[in-house]
């Protein structure tokens, strides 16, 4: 004899996925970035033996940093996992699934991105032991702002939870759940590589030119805000799907066209974080370089940067259409 | 836990319309205020060539800043705009560092301080824009590199706004919210002072850094 579980059943099974979904996409990222930062300190410390101590100091302190993610990955599992259920209802299987997604995607690319910092001042450190210091606040600096990303997937997978959705009509609100989770989840992945790739040229440049030190910060701090815009339209579509109240309608159209507007800007901002990424990796590097032109390097970086993301503000926009026109 | 996302609001209809004051937040602007002018008061009392404990404080923020506008526009425009960039700096750090007093919150955490402090560096931006430029320049720059690309000139322009509220908003948000759920979640124990230090001191400085930063770029890519 079958039987079709009831939507208590259907409930805590999804917060089940959730949590697995979300610890379980979260792991990938942290574990990359702690093994990059691993092998960078290797052979920062082939080439540098006396400063054994030292680099395997900054090591753990950056694998610290990139781990932050994957911890935050590990709350909103818990929280799915141990916290009572008390609505049970299909939009509710919805927000623990969507929010365990989110999280879980969105922890990938800043733990990926923060181990590059962590790496780059291992290797710094064995070349300039006399920076180790301002190295170290760097990388600190720099792995802080690459969580922002995943600090924005977390923000959106508590307001899934903690928003009240039992007075919206099934469908097509669903789909704006999942919609929602979906958009900050993927969009947090490429502009946390990026910003994870600009503040590992930063630590390059202040172990190759210490005098430099100050300009490179800055410059790593600006490249690393215009990388992380992408994962802003994300949060934004996030924010619309989730606090605009959709008509009730039993057609499938509607609901898809809200899925897809998160899909669209999350997958959409994969690309440009990235690519916004290397702009600004380039123009810190030579910063580091050529400090005289900082000026011109910095201009023609963030217009670089804008070019980069227009493919992001296409997708926001075709997402944009697909909430408020279809 | 129970009370997180509640804020205490006044309602009043004013010719038909229903407005919203979050009152949690509008007290917390004018301690931050009250708290700037304090700063302000003490700093330039009995200022002498030897400074004073808080006029080395006053002259540590000014010079920081107007050495960053001057790098960023010129000479001439620092003395206009450095005032402003100072200002909304330490305006935007005193917000973020308050919250890890208990019982006082970040104004910063709610959407609409970021967000208005957001929409007035756009304004100062494209103002500024057009008085270097005049009108005709200033206009020509969004038909740039194409005159079809106009559209995505202005989307872009409006991007800006949104990405940079966003990113304050959501950073002080999001570590408010790690703050309250994982000393829930530990029972205090520990944690919190390690968690209040690193969002509330490190991510908060960052950010009002970041935010700053972006506003004096934006005034700069359109004066030049």
């Amino acid at each position: 004899m079958t039987m079709t579980p009831d939507i208590e059943t259907w409930v805590r099974a999804s917060a089940m996925v959730g949590a697995g979904l979300s610890i379980g996409f979260g792991a990938i990222g942290a574990a990359v970035g702690e093994g990059h930062t691993a092998a960078c300190a290797n052979s920062a410390i082939s080439r540098n033996p006396a400063l054994a101590g030292d680099i395997f100091k900054t090591m753990l302190v950056g694998q610290a940093v990139a781990e932050s993610a994957g911890i935050f990955a590990l709350v909103v599992a818990m929280i799915l996992l141990f916290s009572t259920v008390s609505v049970f209802s299909w939009l509710e299987a919805a927000v623990l699934l969507s929010s365990g997604l989110c999280m879980g995607l969105g922890a990938i690319g800043s733990g990926v991105g923060s181990g590059f910092p962590a790496g780059a001042a291992c290797i710094g450190t064995s070349r300039q032991p006399g920076m180790s210091g301002r190295l170290t606040t760097n990388m600190l600096i720099g792995s802080a702002v690459c969580q922002t990303p995943s600090i924005f997937a977390l923000v959106v997978a508590f307001i899934l939870i903690f928003t009240d959705f039992s007075a919206r009509p099934l469908s097509p609100t669903w789909a704006a759940i999942l919609g929602a989770g979906l958009a900050t989840g993927f969009g947090a992945i490429g502009s946390g590589i990026g910003s994870g790739l600009v503040a590992e040229t930063s630590c390059e440049g202040v172990a190759r030119q210490p005098l430099a030190a100050t300009p490179v910060t800055n410059v790593m701090l600006l490249g690393q805000a215009v990388s992380q815009t992408t994962v802003i339209y994300g949060i934004l579509v996030s924010f619309i799907l989730i606090f605009k109240a959709f008509e009730a309608s039993s057609a499938l159209a509607p609901a898809m066209a809200l899925l897809s507007a998160g899909l669209c800007v999350g997958i959409g901002a994969i690309g440009p974080g990235m690519g916004i990424g290397a702009a600004a990796h380039g123009a810190v590097r030579w910063i580091a370089r050529n400090e005289k032109s900082i000026g011109e390097v910095t201009r023609v970086m963030l217009v670089g940067a804008a070019v980069t993301e227009s493919t992001a503000i296409y997708s926001l926009v075709v997402a944009l259409v697909l909430v408020f026109v279809v | 836990m129970e009370n997180l996302g509640m804020v205490h609001q006044l309602m009043i209809t004013v010719m038909g319309r229903k407005m919203t004051f979050n009152l949690d937040v509008i007290v917390m602007t004018w301690i931050v205020i009250g708290l700037l002018l304090l700063f302000g008061y003490l700093a330039t009392r009995g200022k002498s060539l030897v400074p004073g404990r808080f006029q080395v404080v006053g002259e540590l923020f000014v010079e920081q800043f107007f050495g960053l506008t001057e790098d960023a526009l010129d000479k001439e425009m620092a003395k206009k705009y450095g005032p402003l960039i100072c200002a909304l700096f330490m305006f935007l750090v005193l917000s973020n560092w308050i919250g890890v007093l208990p019982h006082l919150h970040e104004p910063t955490k709610d959407l609409n301080t970021p967000l208005s402090l957001g929409i007035m560096g756009f304004f100062i931006a494209h103002h500024a824009g057009i008085r270097a430029k005049g009108f005709k320049g200033y206009a020509k720059e969004y038909f740039q590199p194409f005159f079809f690309m106009a559209p995505l000139n202005v989307i872009g322009e409006i991007a800006k706004v949104v990405s940079i509220s966003f990113r304050l908003f959501g950073n002080i948000m999001g570590g408010s919210i790690i703050i309250l759920v994982v000393s829930h979640l530990t029972y205090s124990i520990l944690l919190p002072p390690v968690l209040n230090g690193f969002f509330g001191i490190f991510v908060g400085t960052i950010q009002a850094f970041v935010f700053t930063m972006l506003t004096v770029v934006y005034i700069s890519v359109q004066v030049k």
